[in-house]
C-alpha cells in the first residue's frame, strides 16, 4: 500500500514536471499573443477545435500521433540505455523504402506480401539499428554523430529512389513512387477519414512497452544504461545489449516509416520523414520516457500541428507559432532535466 | 576549562535532514582557534554532512553557525572561503593535467588581470611549502605525483587563499603509512602557525594520536566531546562512537574443510597496457575455509579478483571450480556456478547508485524462478526479499524501495552482502569488504563471511589490513606484484608476513 503510494507520487511528480512545462510554454505564448494584438484565449480556444472539434479532426490528430507515438517509444528505449538514437528519421525512411520496394516489386497475393512488407520494414529497421549499434560498441563510434549522418544518407537514398530507379512510370515525372494498389493499404477505422488501423498498432506497441520494462531484456536493458560497469560485473554482456537495444529502438522507426507508408501515404515520396524525428525526441523526454506518458504526450504534439493550422484559418494567428510553443516546451523540459541533474549532484 | 580560548567556529544546534532521512539532529559543535578538533563517527553518522553545512555545500534546515563570534548566514563554498574556511574533499578536486601551480591559481583573482601571474604564485607556494613542511615542486603536473602530494597540494590551495579554519575529510583513508605521518607533520605545524584544523575520522588511533579534542558523532546527533589526554583510550572512544563494546575478537568456529572447491592452477594475466600484472600463480580452497590474501595495494589483487569472476581473461593456466574449468568462460557462467564477488569498489562496479535496493539485490540473479516468469519480472516477489533483505541484514532504510545512493558506506555494503550471500555462493571473493567501513559495520561484516565460512563456502578474502587478515583466515598467501609470495598459516608470524608483503621470500625451509 505504502509502497505503491511510493510509486505513484513518483509518477505523479514526473507528469506534474511535464504539464507545467506545457503550461508555462502555453502562457509565455500567451503574452506573446496579447503583445501582437491576439486574443490569446480566442487563438486557444481555436487550436483545441481544430484539433478536437468534430470526428474528422480527432482522426486528422490520431493520424499525427501514430509515428510520433511509435518513434518516440523507440527513443525512449535507446535512452534508457543512455544511448542518444536521434536518427529516427533516417530509421523511418529504411523501414519505409524496404517495405514499399518489396511490397511494389513483389508478386504476391496481398493476404500474404502485406506481412511480408511489415517484417521487411521491421529488419531493415533492425539492420541499421545494428549497424549503429556495432560501431558504438565495437568501435566506440559515438551514436549521435553516425544516427545523425545516416538521417542524410537515408534522406538522399530516398531522393534517387523517387527520382531513379523506383519513379512512377506514369508520374509524369514527379518524384515519388508508384502508388501501392488497393489491397496493400492499411483498412480505414473510422470511415470517411484517414485514420487508418496503424493506431491500433501504435496502442498495442504502447502497451508491450510497458511490459518490455517489467521484462528480464527490458531490466538488462535498464541497467546497462544505469551503470556499464555495474551491468559488466552482474554477468551481462554490455556490447550486445547496447547493440540490442539500438536495433530494437531503429526497429520502432522503421515500423514507424511502414505504418506511415502503408496507412497513409501509400507511395514514397522526397523527404518522407519531415521533421518527425526530432519531434519524437522531444515527446520521449515530455513523456518521461514512460510509454503511457509518450503517449499523451505524442497527442499532444499531433494536436499542436492539426490544430495550429485551424487557429491560423480562423484567428489569422501564424502558424509558426506552433513551433514557438513546441520550442519551448523543450526549453522547459530539458532545464527540468538539468534542473534535476544538478540536484542530484549537489546532494550526492 | 578554558572558556577564554575564543572559538574560530561555533555550530549551534544544528538539524539537516534529506527527506526522511535525519543526517544532523541538532548538533552543537566548537573549534578552538589554534587546535586540530577530530570529528569521529561510524559511516553515516553525519560528520561529512556537517562538515559540509560549515562549507556551505548544504544549507542546515535549523541552528545557526557562528565564526569567530559573529552569526554568518554560509551559502556557498566561496562564502566560506571568504570566511577563511577551507575544505579538502576524500576525493580531490584537481585539474590532472596542470600544474600544481596552475591548480592553486584556479579560480583565483590575479593581480595583472587580465594576464596571469604565475611567477608571483609560483614564488608563493615556493615560500608556503617551505614554511610548514610540504616538499611541493610548483612545476609538477597533478597526474605525475603521489596521492600524498596530491593532498598536500589541496591543503597548500586552502591556506594559499587565505584558511584559517581547514576542514579534512577523511585524509588518511588514502594514504600510505609514512604518508600519514608526513601529514601529521603538517598538521602540528600548522597548529603552531595558529591554524585551526578540523579532522574528520573514523579510526580511533588517529584521534588519539594528533587531535586536541575530539566531538563524537551518533546517529547524527553529538555523542559528546573530550579532551585527549592520556586518560582518554580507545575502547571508551569506541564505545561513545557505536554506544556499546566492540567485539575486536571473533570466535572462530571449527569447521571441518570439505575438498578443493576452488583450485588455481599457474595462472598469468596481462593488464590492457600489455604488463604482466599476475604470474604463475597456484592455490586452492577448500570447502569452508578462508584464504586471505594480504598484500599492500596495487600489487594486482584487484586483478585477481577480477579474474577469479571472468570479468578479465588469463592467458595461461587454469582455474576450476567444483573440479570444472572455468577460465575462458564469461562472467554470467562463474555467478551461475556459485561464484560471488563483493568488490573493492563498491560503488563504482558492486550498486546501481540510482536504482532501488531490491532491484540492486537481483542484478545477479533477476532471472531465477523465484523472481521472473518465461518474460516478465515477478514486482512482488522482488519486494517481498527486499524487505526482508532490508530486515535480516539490518539496513538503514525506510523500506527496500529508496535508492542506494542514498544509505551510508555501511549499508551499501550490507545491500552487497545481502545479495552476495543470499545465493549460498559456493565460491565467495571478497576484495576489501571492509575497507571504508566504520567499526560497527565492520564487525558486522567479518561475522557474516565467518557464518558464511561454517555453511561451507570456500572464500577469499582480500585485504590490506593485516588484523583482518589474521582475525578470519585460516591459511594466509602473501601476493607481491603479480606473484605469490607463499602460503603460512595462521599461526605464522606477523613479522615474516610482512617481509613477504615487502617482496623479501621468508628464510624457511620446506
Amino acid at each position: 500500500m505504502k509502497d505503491n503510494l511510493v510509486k505513484l507520487k513518483s509518477f505523479q511528480e514526473d507528469a506534474l514536471a511535464s504539464i507545467l512545462a506545457i503550461l508555462s510554454a502555453f502562457f509565455v505564448c500567451g503574452l506573446m499573443l496579447a503583445f501582437i494584438g491576439h486574443n490569446p484565449f480566442a487563438a486557444y480556444g481555436a487550436l483545441f477545435r481544430g484539433a478536437f472539434g468534430n470526428t474528422h479532426k480527432i482522426a486528422e490528430t490520431l493520424v499525427k500521433t501514430i509515428p510520433i507515438l511509435l518513434m518516440a517509444l523507440g527513443t525512449s528505449i535507446a535512452f534508457k540505455c543512455k544511448i542518444w538514437n536521434i536518427g529516427g528519421n533516417g530509421q523511418y525512411t529504411f523501414g519505409a523504402i524496404t517495405s514499399i520496394a518489396v511490397g511494389l516489386y513483389l508478386d504476391l497475393p496481398p493476404i500474404i506480401l502485406l506481412p511480408i512488407t511489415f517484417i521487411a520494414a521491421v529488419l531493415g529497421g533492425l539492420l541499421i539499428g545494428g549497424f549503429v549499434g556495432v560501431l558504438k560498441a565495437k568501435l566506440n563510434a559515438n551514436e549521435v554523430i553516425t544516427t545523425l549522418m545516416l538521417d542524410y544518407i537515408m534522406l538522399y537514398i530516398l531522393s534517387y529512389m523517387v527520382n531513379g530507379p523506383m519513379m512512377d512510370p506514369e508520374g509524369f515525372g514527379f518524384p515519388q513512387t508508384p502508388i501501392l494498389p488497393e489491397g496493400l493499404r492499411l483498412m480505414t477505422v473510422i470511415p470517411g477519414t484517414r485514420l487508418h488501423f496503424g493506431i491500433v498498432i501504435a496502442v498495442v506497441m504502447m502497451v508491450l512497452t510497458i511490459y518490455f520494462w517489467k521484462s528480464k531484456l527490458g531490466f538488462r536493458i535498464r541497467l546497462v544504461g544505469e551503470d556499464q560497469d555495474v551491468a559488466l560485473y552482474s554477468g551481462i554482456h554490455v556490447p550486445k545489449h547496447l547493440i540490442m537495444t539500438m536495433m530494437i529502438s531503429a526497429g520502432f522507426a522503421a515500423l514507424a516509416g511502414w505504418v506511415e507508408v502503408f496507412g497513409l501515404h501509400h507511395r514514397l515520396q522526397e523527404n518522407l520523414a519531415g521533421n518527425l524525428g526530432s519531434i519524437a525526441f522531444v515527446v520521449a523526454l515530455l513523456g518521461r520516457l514512460n510509454p503511457i506518458g509518450i503517449g499523451i504526450g505524442a497527442l499532444f504534439f499531433a494536436a499542436l500541428s492539426v490544430g495550429g493550422a485551424s487557429m491560423q484559418r480562423y484567428e489569422g494567428v501564424p502558424y509558426s507559432l506552433v513551433g514557438i510553443i513546441q520550442g519551448l516546451v523543450i526549453i522547459f523540459v530539458i532545464s527540468k532535466v538539468v534542473y534535476e541533474r544538478k540536484k542530484e549532484k549537489t546532494i550526492g | 576549562m578554558q572558556q577564554e580560548q575564543s572559538a574560530a567556529v561555533h555550530l549551534e544546534r544544528v538539524t539537516k535532514n534529506f527527506g526522511h532521512i535525519t543526517a544532523n539532529r541538532e548538533v552543537t559543535f566548537t573549534l578552538k582557534e589554534g587546535s586540530i578538533h577530530g570529528l569521529l563517527g561510524e559511516n553515516g553518522a553525519g560528520k561529512t554532512t556537517l562538515m559540509n553545512i560549515l562549507f556551505g555545500l548544504h544549507k542546515p534546515d535549523e541552528g545557526k553557525i557562528f565564526v569567530n563570534g559573529s552569526e554568518q548566514h554560509i551559502e556557498n563554498p566561496t562564502d566560506a572561503m571568504n570566511l577563511g574556511i577551507g575544505m579538502v574533499h576524500q576525493h580531490f578536486m584537481l585539474v590532472k593535467p596542470m600544474t600544481v601551480t596552475e591548480n592553486i591559481m584556479l579560480g583565483m583573482k590575479s593581480e595583472k588581470a587580465p594576464l596571469l601571474d604565475k611567477n608571483r604564485v609560483r614564488e608563493d607556494i615556493l615560500k608556503l611549502s617551505k614554511k610548514y613542511g610540504f616538499k611541493i615542486n610548483p612545476d609538477e603536473r597533478i597526474q605525475d605525483i603521489s596521492v600524498g602530494s596530491q593532498q598536500r597540494v589541496e591543503i597548500l590551495t586552502a591556506i594559499y587563499r587565505g584558511s584559517k579554519v581547514l576542514i579534512l575529510d577523511e585524509p588518511t583513508a588514502v594514504l600510505t603509512p609514512s604518508e600519514v605521518e608526513e601529514l601529521f607533520e603538517i598538521l602540528t605545524q600548522l597548529k603552531k602557525e595558529g591554524q585551526s584544523v578540523i579532522l574528520i575520522s573514523h579510526k580511533l588511533e588517529e584521534i588519539l594520536s594528533i587531535t586536541d579534542e575530539v566531538t563524537i558523532l551518533r546517529n547524527g546527533e553529538n555523542a559528546g566531546t573530550t579532551a585527549i589526554d592520556t586518560s582518554v583510550t580507545k575502547e571508551e572512544l569506541s564505545r561513545l562512537m557505536i554506544g556499546r563494546d566492540v567485539l575486536f575478537d571473533f570466535e572462530k568456529s571449527e569447521v571441518p574443510l570439505g575438498k578443493a572447491e576452488l583450485e588455481v592452477n599457474n595462472i598469468s594475466a596481462v593488464n590492457e597496457r600489455g604488463v604482466q600484472i599476475l604470474s604463475d600463480m597456484s592455490f586452492e580452497i577448500r570447502e569452508g575455509e578462508i584464504l586471505g590474501m594480504a598484500g599492500v595495494d596495487g600489487n594486482g589483487q584487484k586483478e585477481l579478483c577480477e579474474v577469479l569472476t571472468g570479468l578479465r581473461k588469463i592467458d595461461g593456466g587454469e582455474i576450476l571450480v567444483g573440479g570444472e574449468p572455468m577460465h575462458g568462460t564469461s562472467p554470467m557462467n562463474y555467478i551461475r556456478k556459485g561464484v560471488f564477488h563483493i568488490p573493492e569498489d563498491r560503488q563504482r562496479s558492486g550498486l546501481a547508485l540510482g536504482w532501488w535496493i531490491e532491484d540492486n539485490l537481483i542484478i545477479k540473479n533477476y532471472f531465477s524462478d523465484r523472481f521472473s516468469g518465461k518474460m516478465l519480472l515477478n514486482r512482488k516477489a522482488i519486494h517481498e526479499v527486499g524487505e526482508k533483505a532490508v530486515q535480516d541484514y539490518n539496513i538503514k532504510a525506510p523500506n527496500s524501495r529508496v535508492a542506494v545512493k542514498n544509505l551510508s558506506g555501511g549499508n551499501q555494503q550490507k545491500v552487497i552482502l545481502a545479495r552476495e550471500l543470499g545465493e549460498h555462493p559456493k565460491v565467495l571473493i571478497a576484495n576489501q569488504p571492509t575497507r571504508g567501513l566504520d567499526v560497527g559495520a565492520m564487525e558486522y561484516v567479518r561475522q557474516k563471511i565467518l557464518d558464511q565460512k561454517t555453511e561451507g563456502t570456500a572464500i577469499l578474502l582480500v585485504s590490506a589490513d593485516l588484523e583482518e587478515i589474521y582475525q578470519l583466515s585460516d591459511r594466509i598467501a602473501v601476493i607481491y606484484n603479480g606473484t605469490l609470495m607463499g602460503i603460512v598459516e595462521n599461526d605464522a608470524d606477523v613479522q615474516e608476513v610482512g617481509l613477504m608483503m615487502a617482496g623479501i621470500k621468508a628464510k624457511r625451509e620446506n
